[in-house]
């Protein structure tokens, strides 16, 4: 899986490529491992790229939310596709993790 | 014509086995939300067979058979490991995942909620796993 890594002034944003699966998932939670290792907390996930999302895709945010919380960052996806955003929606996961539509949304996010 | 597919324990099998179904279903007139949570249930249900129930044995196989009765749609995952009962298994609750931090939980919770029926038939050699999903009617 290609994920694209791009440093702004107070957050990090990723945007993997592809279908995030049992396999693919394992790619993208070992980049957030090392930024979250790296202090790097506020981390926006830019989903224009993701045609499909597994539950363990879905894992690797919610295994993420409260040691990001517990460091005072954050984690944003955006620019997520209908039937994506439905597998969040069926599982109430869009209640726990910020969902925005796209980047300036997400900027607001991270504003301190 | 039964057309089936056969795939090894692999993660990398996912995308074939999504891409299978996907066909399946079109060929079957299935299609939308339907068929796009069919795929997801069907990827789960190989997930949870070749992770969890192989641990990636690349020399063990799994074996699908997609087809349609009346307004039911069938996929059936032929395995020779051990059963899990997916019908019945009580997923942990989502704040009770959220707090552990574990990555997984979530795609037995999935596969219950999308499929209308979770059948599990126990054979000598193996078992089948027989999810039916209820078709809309515009299908």
């Amino acid at each position: 899986m290609e994920i694209r890594q791009t440093e702004e002034d107070h957050f990090i944003t990723l945007q993997p490529k592809g279908e995030l699966d049992a396999n693919s998932s394992v790619q993208l939670d070992s980049v957030i491992r090392k930024l979250v290792d790296a202090g790097k907390v506020n981390i926006h996930v830019d989903f224009g790229g993701i045609s499909y999302i597994s539950s363990a895709g879905m894992g690797v945010f919610i295994s993420y939310l409260e040691e990001i919380q517990a460091l005072n960052g954050k984690i944003v996806l955006s620019h997520m596709s209908e039937s994506v955003y439905d597998v969040f929606d069926l599982l109430g996961l869009n209640q726990l993790i910020s969902i925005v539509s796209d980047l300036q949304a997400a900027k607001k996010e991270f504003v301190v | 014509m039964k057309v089936s597919l056969e795939v090894p324990c692999s993660k990398l099998s996912l995308a074939i086995i999504r891409e299978y179904v996907r066909e399946r279903l079109r060929s079957l007139n299935v299609s939308g939300k339907t068929a796009d949570q069919i795929i997801l249930a069907t990827d789960e249900a190989c997930s949870n067979c070749i992770i969890h129930q192989h641990q990636c044995d690349i020399y063990a196989t799994i074996e699908l058979y997609i087809y349609r009765e009346d307004t039911t749609l069938y996929v059936e995952i032929k395995d020779t490991g051990k059963a899990f009962p997916l019908d019945s298994y009580q997923p942990k609750e989502i704040p009770q995942i959220v707090s552990s931090g574990q990555k997984g939980g979530l795609g037995i919770r999935l596969i219950q909620t999308l499929m209308d029926e979770i059948k599990i038939e126990e054979r000598q050699d193996f078992f089948v796993y027989k999810l039916g999903k209820h078709l809309p009617l515009i299908n």
